[in-house]
């Protein structure tokens, strides 16, 4: 074996114990001399001692649909309508089913229902911030809590890793992963001469985009992470970074139109999953400045859906919705 | 001596030169600050491109920033302060309370309201459904208010506040229990200047330009109530009347600026007060003034609106806000308490 090929394999092994890791420890706690195995779990909210084989799991938040494409051991799950639109029938079924311990905001948690549904292990997965409208005590009362919420977008895939490892239903997960990363390899040969030699520009639908402003994503953000595992590469940088989506995107005014996009050799947009235009990216396309950008003038301005996916299933639909938008790009 | 005294002493002093040279200054002010406000955002368009963007269109970036965003951005901030100021001198002088903003008939509230029904209901998507539903939102509420309260100035008052306080309370409940509603309302909730350019607002304007123009006409027979209802109708004013059409007024002016712009509260309550010391009493100076310091006030705050923040706007019903706190101080300071 080359010297090359051993750190190779050094490396690989290293990758993937951190990703299944991710903190945590394999680690026969105090409890398993007695029924259950645990483990440690490095998590948002400290080192929890978790059960190694968890079988009665409640999901909020952004783990819900992980933990439902995962097959984790589900017993309760807060509501996820945002999710619904990019859940295959199969999964969209499963989620509708199962029962509702909690609404869309992680103020509206049902104690007692989580209490009722009688979970071994609760994830949480809503941003750091949003915690604190959470008792953690009290549901620590219930059982073992790990807080795992998103920080950047694009940080989905290793979130939802962390999310599915401890609930411990790794297994579907990296069979989802692979078929992504498959895909995404396909596409990316498919666009190889194209997308890598072009600047792109993104205006967003995420978040508060102000009346008068537009949000702009960047790199590693959420209308573009996805399209970046194609070669496509998004220009420019936040003015003002700040903490999560922030250091990926701003809210500019629509007056910083042309600056932004003025060197965007394709423009990209957000929109809903039915292809319906959201109001805020309306306004940026229904402006002359808009209309004025050289991308625009020149018939490369594309719409991508299902810019929210966050988990690999979701991002496989991102994967297509991107490839039909782009594909005129293919025959210039 | 109270400012209602006042009125037949300065109407027969002569004073209307220099009121005059104040107005004329006023103007010139006013349409100095309008044509900054065309050069300064968050793109630097120097004065001859402005210029050439107004009277030699040629398309490009910078003109289409000043024709199609700021000159009506412009033009909204003019419309909206001075029907903002003028419903705010009108329901002061109705009132004869010094502390009455347009909001006070519920005009505000009903706007809120309506918006956040038409959100709940899922029919206020665009700029003009929500303008829509603002402007029916706040007619109906100042009806509802006028009706009740028609006869007497404090019954007036005390209907508005009530009305405000339940329309308010509804609406909180709605938005707590519809997280995508308050999405929708906050960002109608702070009023601002920014990204109204392409709503269907020749209506509310228009509606503006005409209830402006009624209420110069209206001015002189305000002056008359001002002496009190009794000196009123000796002097041949028909109190009722004056009344009705003085409401009618302030719902039009208020209830248009709030659908076009949102709430933007301290406009109404602190440009009457800045004014009525040079108006000396008369009504209709107190107008004119209010009707030329109101833009001045809102232009100079979404100039700052565009310029204080190094990426995005801040809401001008925040920077308003900030100025007319300071401002109302100063008046106090300057005038003392009997200039309120």
């Amino acid at each position: 074996m080359s010297i090359r090929r051993t750190f190779g394999l050094v490396g690989a092994v290293s990758l993937a114990l951190v990703l299944t890791g991710c903190g945590s420890s394999s680690d026969d706690g105090p409890a398993a001399s007695g029924k259950e195995k645990t483990r440690v779990f490095a998590a948002d909210n400290g080192k929890i001692t978790i059960p190694a084989d968890p079988k009665r799991v409640v999901a909020t938040g952004y783990a819900v649909p992980v933990m439902i494409e995962a097959d984790a051991p589900l017993v309760g799950i807060s509501s996820w309508k945002r999710g619904e639109p990019m859940m295959t029938e199969e999964d969209l079924a499963t989620y509708k089913k199962l029962p509702k311990v909690a609404g869309e905001q992680a103020a509206e948690t049902n104690y007692e229902a989580v209490a009722e549904a009688d979970p071994d292990l609760i994830v949480i997965g809503v941003p750091a911030p949003v915690l604190g409208d959470i008792d953690i005590k009290r549901l620590e009362s219930i059982a073992p809590v790990v807080a795992i919420g998103p920080t950047v977008p694009s940080a989905w895939r290793e979130l939802s890793h962390e999310q599915a490892d401890a609930a411990g239903a790794l297994e579907e997960f990296d069979a989802a992963k692979n078929t992504y990363g498959t895909k995404a390899a396909e596409l990316a040969k498919k666009y190889k001469d194209v997308l890598p030699r072009l600047k792109l520009g993104h205006v967003g639908a995420y978040g508060d985009a102000a009346k008068g402003t537009f949000q702009r994503e960047f790199n590693g953000s959420w209308g573009t992470n996805i399209a970046e595992d194609l070669g496509a590469k998004y220009y420019g940088k936040v003015k003002k970074p700040g903490p999560g989506s922030q250091s990926v995107s701003e809210y500019p005014s629509i007056e910083e139109l042309p600056a932004a996009f003025r060197e965007a050799d394709v423009m990209t947009y957000s929109v809903n999953a039915d292809g319906s235009v959201p109001k805020s990216v309306q306004y940026v396309l229904d402006s002359k400045l808009w209309k004025n950008l050289p991308a625009v003038k020149a018939g490369k301005a594309f719409p991508f859906r299902y810019t929210e996916a966050a988990t690999y299933g979701e991002a496989l639909k991102t994967l297509d919705a991107i490839d039909t938008s782009l594909a005129p790009l293919l025959n210039r | 001596m109270t400012v209602a005294g006042r009125a037949p002493r300065t109407a027969t002093t002569g004073r209307a030169g220099p009121q005059i040279a104040l107005l004329a200054g006023g103007l010139l002010l006013l349409a100095a600050i309008a044509v900054l406000s065309m050069g300064v955002g968050a793109r630097h368009v120097p004065p001859a491109e402005v210029v050439r963007a107004l009277f030699d269109h040629q398309g490009t970036d910078d003109q289409v920033i000043v024709r199609d965003i700021r000159a009506p951005r412009a033009l909204l901030a003019i419309a909206v302060g001075a029907a903002l100021a003028v419903a705010g001198a009108l329901i002061q002088t109705l009132a004869r309370n010094p502390l009455a903003e347009p909001g006070i008939l519920g005009v505000t509230a009903g706007a809120g309201f309506a918006v956040t029904v038409g959100s709940a209901l899922g029919t206020a998507g665009g700029q003009a459904d929500e303008l829509g539903f603002a402007i029916a939102g706040s007619v109906l509420a100042a009806l509802l208010v006028a009706a009740v309260g028609q006869r007497s100035p404090l019954r007036l008052v005390l209907t508005g506040v009530a009305l405000t306080a339940v329309l308010g309370g509804v609406a909180m409940g709605l938005r707590l229990m519809l997280p995508d509603v308050f999405d929708v309302y906050r960002f109608w909730s702070v009023g601002s200047l920014a990204g109204r350019e392409q709503a269907p607002l020749a209506l509310p304007l228009t509606a503006i330009a005409v209830s402006l123009l009624g209420a110069l006409l209206l001015s002189r027979a305000l002056n008359a109530l001002t002496l009190g209802e009794s000196v009123a109708q000796t002097l041949g004013a028909g109190v009722g009347r004056v009344r009705a059409a003085a409401l009618v007024l302030i719902t039009v002016l208020s209830g248009a600026a709030t659908a076009v712009a949102g709430p933007i509260l301290f406009v109404g309550l602190i440009v009457p007060h800045l004014v009525r010391r040079p108006a000396a009493g008369s009504v209709p100076w107190l107008i004119l003034y209010t009707m030329v310091l109101g833009p001045i006030l809102l232009l100079v705050a979404d100039i700052g609106s565009r310029v204080l923040l190094p990426t995005g706007e801040v809401p001008v019903a925040i920077v308003t806000a900030f100025l007319g706190g300071p401002m109302l101080i100063w008046a106090v300071r300057r005038y003392g308490a009997g200039s309120l």
